[in-house]
């Protein structure tokens, strides 16, 4: 009596190849895939599909492969950080002219904390001249003190009663 | 089965991953009757196979991003497609019988199989549908990795170097489990002869 052999099992099981799906399985095989890919895509949350779309961009832009230049990609980020360093600088140094206008005294509070004797010598015509009596700091105060105005209150309008072409050059 | 041409394939692969879908989907028609030879081999259902074969054609467009080409796209498309078919037999378990349903009649028309079971003696006596569905009977008492090797080496035609990479196991593994199965079929087989009715 005749046994199977391997032989005869391996054809046997080489034709189990013809076991095919029906006719026109594979012709809408690729419709189907793509169906599915479309309602797995609609599924998705949103900030899932951004991340996708994120990450896609960046593979293209090929990250992966600025690792195989360690020397040139840390020279950037150096010349990076030294830019970026500088230009938060610069902004820092021009605001060191703005003061904080709520710590500064007042024009009239100024002038108020002046003995009288002293005020009266500024504003008098047969003094010299106050630009030169006022030194720094009181100039400084008054030119902050109209910053503070600005800053802290609404502007205010005044009306001319004349245009100003019609006043005279010298109103005494 | 012969094995399709992959020199093709990195072109396309490397097309894919720069998001051209046209490129995948070449892929896909390429790759789809072999692929779905392999699952329905190891599943024995129809309907599982066309699941099985989208979500494996699925996660490999996910994947395929990250492919780096240490294997061929062949083997990494039969890889996922073995594992995948491997984690669903598992979870599928024992509940799945096998079915006349199952048994596939475009076989018996077939001209080399008519050609071998007229001529070979063991089988000649033996009912063609029979014999097929005794086949598959036998194929589905294999455990589910001696069935892997058996579908990939018998019926796929694959070498044995090529299933220990897809499997991931030493090429002496894969034929201990090769003959492993093919002894186990044989017995099965032989059984069947002796008691055809049975």
């Amino acid at each position: 009596m005749d046994n199977f052999d391997e032989n005869e099992i391996g054809k046997l099981l080489r034709l189990k190849k013809f076991e095919q799906p029906p006719p026109g399985y594979f012709e809408n095989f690729l419709h189907e895939f793509h169906r599915r890919q479309r309602d797995e895509l609609l599924r998705q949350p949103v900030w899932s599909v951004l991340w996708q779309r994120l990450s896609d961009s960046l593979f293209r832009l090929n990250i992966p492969s600025l690792t195989s230049y360690p020397a040139a990609v840390a020279a950037v980020l150096v010349c990076a950080a030294v830019i970026s360093v500088k230009v938060y600088q610069a902004p820092s140094s021009a605001g060191d002219a703005m003061v904080d206008t709520s710590t500064l005294p007042s024009n009239e509070s100024v002038i108020d904390q002046m003995p009288s004797q002293r005020v009266a010598d500024y504003f008098t015509l047969s003094s010299s001249l106050p630009t030169r009596r006022l030194g720094p700091d009181l100039s400084r105060q008054m030119n902050e003190s109209a910053y503070t105005h600005r800053a802290t209150t609404p502007p205010r309008y005044v009306l001319d009663r004349l245009p100003v072409s019609y006043e005279p050059s010298f109103n005494f | 089965m012969d094995q399709p041409r992959t020199d093709d394939d990195q072109a396309l692969v490397a097309r894919a991953q720069s998001g051209d879908a046209a490129a995948f989907d070449d892929l896909v028609v390429k790759y789809s009757p072999r692929l779905y030879g392999l699952i329905y081999n190891m599943t024995s259902n129809h309907e599982d196979t066309n699941d099985m074969l989208q979500d494996v054609f699925a996660k490999a467009y996910r994947a395929i991003k990250g492919f780096r080409g240490k294997s061929s796209f062949y083997t990494w498309i039969h890889t996922i497609a073995v594992n995948m078919t491997l984690n669903f037999l598992k979870k599928r378990g024992r509940r799945y019988h096998l079915s006349l349903d199952d048994v596939d009649v475009s076989i018996q028309n077939d001209k080399e199989f008519i050609e071998l079971t007229s001529t070979s003696s063991p089988v000649r006596e033996a009912d063609l549908a029979e014999l097929q569905r005794r086949l598959n009977e036998a194929m589905m008492k294999l455990s589910d990795e001696h069935r892997a090797v058996v579908t990939m080496f018998h019926i796929q035609g694959m070498p044995h170097a090529e299933i220990s990479k897809i499997l991931g196991v030493s090429e002496g593994t894969v034929r201990s489990r090769l003959f492993y199965a093919n002894r186990q079929l044989q017995n099965y087989l032989d059984e069947f002869r002796k008691n055809p009715v049975g």
